[in-house]
């Protein structure tokens, strides 16, 4: 194959957001809390990407957006959904481990969903990563929880 | 004034608006939900509307009841309804509509969203549902269609606010046909139907929703660069040549260049068969020298198609030799499949239009590239290895042989429809087909009984034109009841049953494929049903042909009924088999034009 240049270009695709939805800066929390439980493999991964999506807060929207990965064979490491400033335009931070060819599918399939209003690729997905690790940690140990619900 | 319940509705009952008679407001009041809805399909332009009514969308209907541009034809299935919008849609590239009731009415849809979806048909499905304050608590009738509609949608939307109702049917007007064309649905509550819907939305936002680009200027250059760079470019052409009303575009760019043309099964008829530089289909079932163009290129120019399995065989082994340069409205698809030296995002018309442009100011300051070696290989292989199918045990009729007939008999101006099977194939291979649109199929979902409804949607759309079904014994015998719909709404149709007792494609495979163990595959259709006997009790004119010398004859019978569906019950060998085949998972290199028979493509340059 010889390739004129490569499509999509090199680099994370950053369509323009309209001013008043551009994400502000992925801020750093106070301090880092120490996980409890279970080890993260904190190995950092060049497949790792977090995306920071602004979707129409509209019910039902994040069945849409799991269907889709659902659907498309992607996995999902961590997602989080929240408010913004707008009451009609929520954010998903979503966190995936593929290669970066898998990455511009992620994000050229999630772009085409109609209430998928803008999409960034955050820069230090590995951090973001050990953060939502800790704020998900509090709840109950896994360990043996698939084992003890089949009896 | 907006409906308000004091009380939770528990059974799908819904109060009616003070004022109305459910779905119709009194004179001199202002209109409710169901009001608004067929105000805004009457805006959008609809005239034609396939469904079937139930309590939730009784409101709607009796809105309708007073809808003098809209005609609503009363299938006999959901299925039929959602298969007969995506015919006429196919026919006509205007959005198709269907409508249907809450739980079972809104699940019968299900299938022809898929098909829709996976052949890109802009469709507009309309469902009820439970009053908003039964949602959740499993009322009666009460399905999700919104959420299992989710994967098979371009967009579903769940309407419970009257004032909505306008703003969301016409934007799903809105996306089902603006860029990739697609299947939406819009699911409105009952009680949304009946109050009255003070309107405050024209169009709703859509914020994510964008237009589709166009290519930039130095893509085109770029594309234009290495056709005339390539030695052994192809235009492989795909349904989106059809979406797009590019054949124009197509012919001359096909012209000016030289380079071969193949056609996907859903692009059939968007160039011409008859045209010398026409190849063929790529594919499973394509003919040889469509396969081999594709698959010994230096260069795929491809305009709306989308690297379907069932074209390129097994991935890896796919025209080693190409670079890819990818014409499709969808960036999503760009890349999917194959990486893409040039993508051109933007409709099909406009980017072969400036294709074309490009390459007129390159070889007008001089560029000259040289194809003549390659067309001639391609020819040589067009001329050595044409489709073609042996003859039967003497006596018997075969299939191929009553497809080809219809073809000559009927023309390229008449719409054919097909269902799925080996019937498809041949209906793909031996009717001809000169212009777009005159081709409608199951091809990316391969939805068993597409053929009759969408024959009915197609003629539905275009009364003056003939319109066959070709359709297989056993796809008939899943949507057949749609002919009752066609003798009573007045919708002369025509099918010819390719019936060879059996499922024909599984049966091929377990013949090639599972040493002839005939699992389930075989239908005892030439006793039961009686074909000519169902087509009578469903209102239309039954023939029944089981000779070489009648085909001709019972074809022309069939054409001379005008005012009646007419069913030909065509009883032909069983054993035929569909080829050229390259075997599933299998490379295209492997393709066999008869059984065991691998063409000789000559040397690789
Ligand atoms: C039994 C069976 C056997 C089959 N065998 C074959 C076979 O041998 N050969 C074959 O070709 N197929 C075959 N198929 C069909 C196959 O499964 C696919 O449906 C087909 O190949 C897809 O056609 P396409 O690439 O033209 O894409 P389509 O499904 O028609 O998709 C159209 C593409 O064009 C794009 N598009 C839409 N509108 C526009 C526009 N305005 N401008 C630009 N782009 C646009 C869309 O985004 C999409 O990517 C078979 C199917 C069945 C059921
Ligand atoms: C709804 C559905 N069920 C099953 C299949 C699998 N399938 C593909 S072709 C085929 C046989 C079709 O038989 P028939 O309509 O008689 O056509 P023939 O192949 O004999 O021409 C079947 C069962 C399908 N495509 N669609």
């Amino acid at each position: 194959m010889t390739l004129l240049h490569d499509y999509p270009p090199p680099g994370p695709p950053v369509p323009t957001a309209p001013t008043a939805y551009r994400p502000a800066p992925p801020t750093q929390p106070p301090h880092s809390p120490a996980p409890k439980g279970t080890p993260m493999n904190a190995n950092p991964s060049p497949n790792r990407h977090a995306l920071s999506v602004l979707v129409e807060n509209n019910p039902g929207v994040l069945a849409r957006v799991s269907v889709l990965f659902a659907r498309r064979n992607f996995n999902i490491d961590h997602l989080v959904v929240g408010p913004t400033e707008d009451s009609k335009v929520s954010r998903m931070t979503i966190v995936v481990n593929v290669s970066s060819e898998q990455l511009h599918k992620v994000t050229s399939q999630l772009d085409k969903l109609v209430e998928v209003i803008h999409i960034e690729e955050l820069a230090d997905a590995d951090a973001i990563r050990t953060q939502l690790w800790a704020i998900n940690d509090n709840g109950p140990r896994p360990v043996g929880a698939m084992a003890a619900a089949a009896f | 004034m907006t409906a308000t319940h004091s009380e939770p509705i528990v059974d799908g009952a819904t109060p009616t608006a003070p004022g109305t008679t459910g779905g119709t407001s009194a004179p001199g009041t202002r209109r409710t939900g169901a009001e608004a809805l067929v105000a805004t399909l009457e805006r959008v332009g609809v005239e034609h509307i396939f469904g079937l009514p139930g309590g939730a969308v009784l409101p709607l209907y009796d809105a309708l009841y007073g809808a003098e541009g809209i005609r609503h034809i009363l299938v006999r299935h959901e299925q039929g309804a959602g298969h007969a919008a995506e015919g006429y849609a196919m026919a006509t590239g205007r959005v198709g509509v269907c409508m249907a009731t809450s739980g079972p009415g809104a699940t019968n849809l299900v299938t022809p969203l898929a098909n829709a979806y996976m052949d890109s048909t802009p469709m507009v499905a309309i469902t009820g549902n439970v009053a908003s304050s039964a949602i959740g608590s499993d009322a009666f009738q009460e399905a999700d269609i919104r959420s299992i509609s989710m994967p098979v949608t371009k967009h579903s939307f769940l309407v419970t606010r009257p004032e909505e109702i306008a703003a969301t049917v016409a934007s799903a007007f809105h996306l089902a046909r603006s860029g990739r064309p697609g299947p939406v649905l819009v699911d409105v509550t009952k009680d949304a139907l009946t109050a009255i819907a003070d309107e405050s939305l024209l169009q709703l936002p859509m914020p994510g929703y964008r237009a589709p680009a166009q290519p930039a200027p130095e893509e085109v250059r770029d594309a234009v660069e290495l056709m005339l760079g390539a030695s052994r470019p192809v235009l492989y052409v795909g349904g989106g040549t059809v979406h797009a009303g590019a054949s124009e575009e197509l012919r001359t760019l096909a012209e000016l260049t030289g380079i071969p043309v193949v056609t996907t099964l859903m692009a059939r008829g968007a160039f011409p068969d008859s045209h010398p530089q026409h190849m063929g289909m790529p594919g499973m079932h394509g003919s040889v020298s469509g396969v081999a163009t594709l698959q010994k290129s230096d260069l795929i120019i491809s305009l709306g198609a989308r690297f379907d399995d069932r074209v390129t065989g097994a991935k890896s082994t796919f025209a080693p030799g190409a670079t890819i340069i990818h014409a499709d409205i969808d960036p999503a698809e760009i890349g999917k499949n194959f990486p893409t030296a040039v993508g051109l995002v933007g409709d099909a018309r406009a980017t072969i239009a400036e294709l074309s442009s490009e390459w007129i100011r390159r070889t007008s300051a001089g560029a000259a590239p040289d194809y003549d070696a390659w067309v001639a290989r391609c020819q040589e292989w067009k001329r050595r290895y044409p489709l073609g199918y042996e003859a039967p045990p003497s006596g018997a009729l075969a299939p191929q042989y009553v497809i080809e007939r219809l073809g000559r008999l009927v023309g390229p101006d008449a719409v054919y429809a097909s269902g799925v099977g080996q019937h498809q194939m041949w209906a793909s291979q031996y009717v001809g087909y000169e212009r777009p649109r005159h081709w409608i199929n199951s091809g990316g979902l391969g939805t068993m009984g597409y053929a009759v409804p969408a024959a009915m949607g197609a003629k539905v759309a275009l009364p003056d034109t003939t319109v066959w079904a070709i359709d297989g014994d056993g796809c008939f015998q899943m949507t057949n009841q749609e002919l009752a719909t066609c003798a009573v709404e007045g919708i002369p149709i025509k099918v010819a049953v390719i019936n060879n007792a059996a499922l024909g494609m599984v049966k091929q495979w377990q013949a090639l494929f599972y040493s002839e163990r005939f699992s389930a595959s075989q239908l005892p259709s030439k006793q039961v049903p009686d074909f000519v006997g169902l087509a009578q009790a469903l209102g239309c004119v039954g023939l029944r042909c089981d000779t070489p010398e009648d085909v001709d004859r019972t074809i022309e019978a069939a054409m001379e009924v005008d005012d009646q569906p007419v069913v030909v019950d065509f009883r032909v060998c069983k054993d035929a088999m569909v080829w050229p085949m390259v075997p599933a998972g299998t490379s295209n290199d492997d393709i066999q034009h008869a059984r065991d028979l691998t063409p000789d493509f000559g040397e690789d340059e």
